[in-house]
């Protein structure tokens, strides 16, 4: 039993990740293949949507710090967004917001990589 | 009646393995909550034990479900809940974990670390004691008081 999902949008030339459910260290590899598989494909403009996302614990957070290097290295970023007050507490607990572009909504997230 | 008749000790005995974290998540809330945590706090609580049962079952178990450990709850006075982690697996004191640099870290493409650092800044109080000839497994201790 998963009580958590990834759905995937593709807008313009930017990946849009909407998770859903409770992110812990048992659901946290499902991200991971997720986000490796589309800077596989090509996709280094990702835009992860937290707004269905109930709970998260660091080995989900882990998750972005596998890959932000590298998609920036190649002119890309992970934006966040739409987070919970419960789960922005987590990534605010390690100083996050101070190495990622964490917004309010997506529409912000999606216009800072067209700006 | 007063908050401590409500539980005296409770035990969750899981295995490692990560499916156990969400059903340990909701022994730690309702526990939490019963002594009269706020919502807020009940989060923080739930955060520590998943924190410090990842790091269990991935390191120290290896993801051998054959092996079991413990999540002890007990109020103590009034005002203070204590949760205990018991294990079997080779003794390692979380608090020698450094403070993450997130900037190395994400240079370093690291993922692990964190949970540590959450623990010790939700909890009030965090104590590690390796297994010794008079008690037989690792336990960490774990304290949050009410106000």
């Amino acid at each position: 039993m998963s009580k958590f999902s990834i759905e995937q949008k593709t807008n313009g030339s930017t990946e849009v990740f909407y998770l859903k459910g409770f992110l812990d260290a048992h659901t946290a590899p499902e991200l991971e293949s997720a986000i490796a598989n589309a800077i596989e494909a090509g996709q280094h403009r990702l835009v992860v949507n937290f707004n269905d996302l109930e709970y998260i614990s660091s080995a989900g957070l882990g998750v972005f710090m596998v890959f932000i290097e590298e998609v920036r290295a190649t002119g890309g970023d992970i934006k966040l967004t739409a987070m919970k007050q419960k789960v922005f507490t987590v990534f605010d607990l390690l100083g996050f917001p101070m190495l990622f572009d964490i917004t309010e909504k997506e529409e912000e997230a999606l216009a800072k990589f067209s700006a | 009646m007063s908050k401590t008749d409500s539980f005296t000790h409770e035990r969750l005995t899981a295995s490692g393995d990560t499916t156990e974290l969400e059903r340990i998540r909701q022994f730690v809330q309702d526990k939490a909550r019963e002594f009269g945590f706020s919502e807020q706090n009940i989060h923080k609580i739930a955060l520590a034990v998943d924190e410090a049962c990842s790091n269990l079952i991935r390191h120290a178990y290896q993801l051998d479900d054959s092996k079991e450990f413990f999540v002890d709850i007990s109020p103590n006075d009034n005002d203070t809940l204590v949760i205990e982690i018991l294990d079997n697996g080779t003794a390692f004191d979380p608090l020698t974990v450094p403070i993450p640099d997130l900037n190395q870290y994400a240079a370093q493409h690291r993922k692990g670390g964190f949970g540590v650092h959450i623990i010790r800044m939700v909890m009030d109080a965090v104590e590690y004691f390796p297994a010794d000839p008079t008690h037989q497994m690792n336990r960490l201790k774990l304290v949050k008081k009410l106000s």
